[in-house]
């Protein structure tokens, strides 16, 4: 309860216990919150961004195939201006390369992304890789 | 009624009280709503964001109005039926500015689907409507409303929300806040979620601001620290978690990479809502 008068508010004395409880739990919260802020601090080391790429699907379209796929970053430190190639593959011969960019893929998280080819895929291999990265 | 009596007394009509507090809000609603609506990201958010989590920010945006009108409204409410008037004028006021704004701006144009047009603009009347509310209150508190009053608990802390969501709407669709989250340390967002606290209790309680609180002479220090700092900053991070969920900042994110987000957007939002009890 707060009670104003000329500007000026004044907190009750004798407050009802539901604010008791109410500042209990957020103090467990915060505290909480900042023990594991403060662990993984000590705990994690920085290491650099570690990117992989899991392909999700493949789908016809009117002007060729979309191929979808997640990159994961399993390091802890985010990747930025990540270039990812694909490219359609026979046997040895390159069929067709695009690039694809993700301005960031996060630390320990993942982002999604697909690629619009316009040749055929049957019989042929689809390579996907990151290529490389900035420092965010 | 006795608005009614009040006003005639007054010498001022109430259809021209009522003119008044109009502009008031649309002046209230540009001047908070103009940072947003000319921020980059809240136009491309306005036709690509989820439109479940667009729907749900709106339909929230309603109570958030009603509860806000109860507390500082357009005129004296008397109750929640003026309040929801009020709310539903304030919102009313948001949509038509941000409407007017964006178009004159060149950023809803003809051959745009509808789609796109309705988003632009029903993202952008949730802050203008709340500054409408607030317009009302902070430019022309010519009646004493303040003297006497008794607010809830949970009415202080939905203060804080208010205040927090504010400034987290204006701050987490930019791009900077997911930059500074990916490159900060765990160090860095320690130290800041310590300074937010810090100051947060500073501000209301130490630094005699008008509008400042106080506790009676036998309360120690750590009672308001307790009661309402912490509560505060937990309001404040929970709505700086909502916000960056609803402008999908949040997806696909780790956990530990999420709370960093929500520490960084967490430090205006906790100023918001040290601000909205200072001023509110």
């Amino acid at each position: 309860m707060t009670r104003s008068d000329k500007g000026r508010h004044r907190e009750r004395h004798d407050p009802h216990w539901i604010e008791w409880l109410t500042g209990l739990l957020s103090a467990l919260l915060v505290a909480g919150m900042l023990g594991w802020v403060g662990w993984e601090a000590f705990m994690k080391d920085a290491t650099p961004p570690d990117l992989s790429i899991a392909v999700v699907a493949t789908e016809p379209i009117a002007s060729g195939h979309r191929v979808t796929f997640d990159i994961h970053n399993a390091g802890a430190t985010t990747a930025a201006s990540v270039t990812v190639v694909g490219r359609v593959l026979d046997g040895d011969r390159v069929i067709e390369e695009n690039q694809v960019i993700f301005d960031y893929v996060a630390a320990e998280s993942k982002s999604t992304g697909a690629f619009l080819f316009t040749s055929d895929l049957t019989g042929r291999q689809v390579d996907i890789h990151p290529a490389g990265y900035t420092d965010p | 009624m006795a608005g009614k009596a009040a006003a005639a007394e007054d010498g001022t009509s109430d259809p021209g009280r009522f003119v008044t507090g109009l502009g008031r809000g649309i002046a209230g609603a540009l001047f908070l709503g103009l940072p947003m609506l000319m921020t980059m990201e809240m136009w491309y958010l306005g036709f690509y964001m989820a439109r479940e989590r667009l729907f749900l920010l709106l339909m929230l945006n309603i109570p958030l109005l009603i509860l806000l009108a109860h507390r500082i409204g357009f005129e004296k409410t008397h109750g929640w039926r003026e309040a929801v008037r009020d709310a539903t004028i304030a919102y009313g006021i948001g949509i038509i500015t941000s409407l007017v704004v964006l178009a004159a701006l060149g950023l809803l144009r003809g051959d745009m689907p509808a789609g796109e047009l309705v988003g632009k603009v029903a993202l952008q009347s949730v802050p203008a409507s709340i500054g409408a509310m607030l317009g009302r209150s902070q430019l022309g508190q010519d009646e004493d409303t303040t003297e006497g009053r008794e607010t809830t608990y949970a009415g202080e802390l939905l203060l804080m929300g208010a205040g927090a969501l504010f400034l987290s709407l204006n701050i987490a669709p930019t791009d900077e806040t997911m930059v500074l989250a990916y490159k900060m340390t765990n160090w860095h967002a320690f130290v800041v979620a310590i300074i937010s606290i810090a100051l947060m209790h500073g501000f209301v309680y130490a630094v005699s601001f008008v509008g400042g609180h106080e506790l009676s002479p036998q309360t120690p220090w750590w009672h308001a620290f307790v009661r309402f700092t912490l509560p505060g900053y937990i309001v404040a991070l929970v709505i700086s978690a909502f916000a960056l969920w609803v402008f999908e900042r949040l997806d696909d994110s780790s956990l530990s990479q999420s709370l960093l987000s929500v520490i960084v957007l967490g430090f205006p939002a906790s100023l918001g809502a040290a601000a909205a009890r200072l001023i509110l």
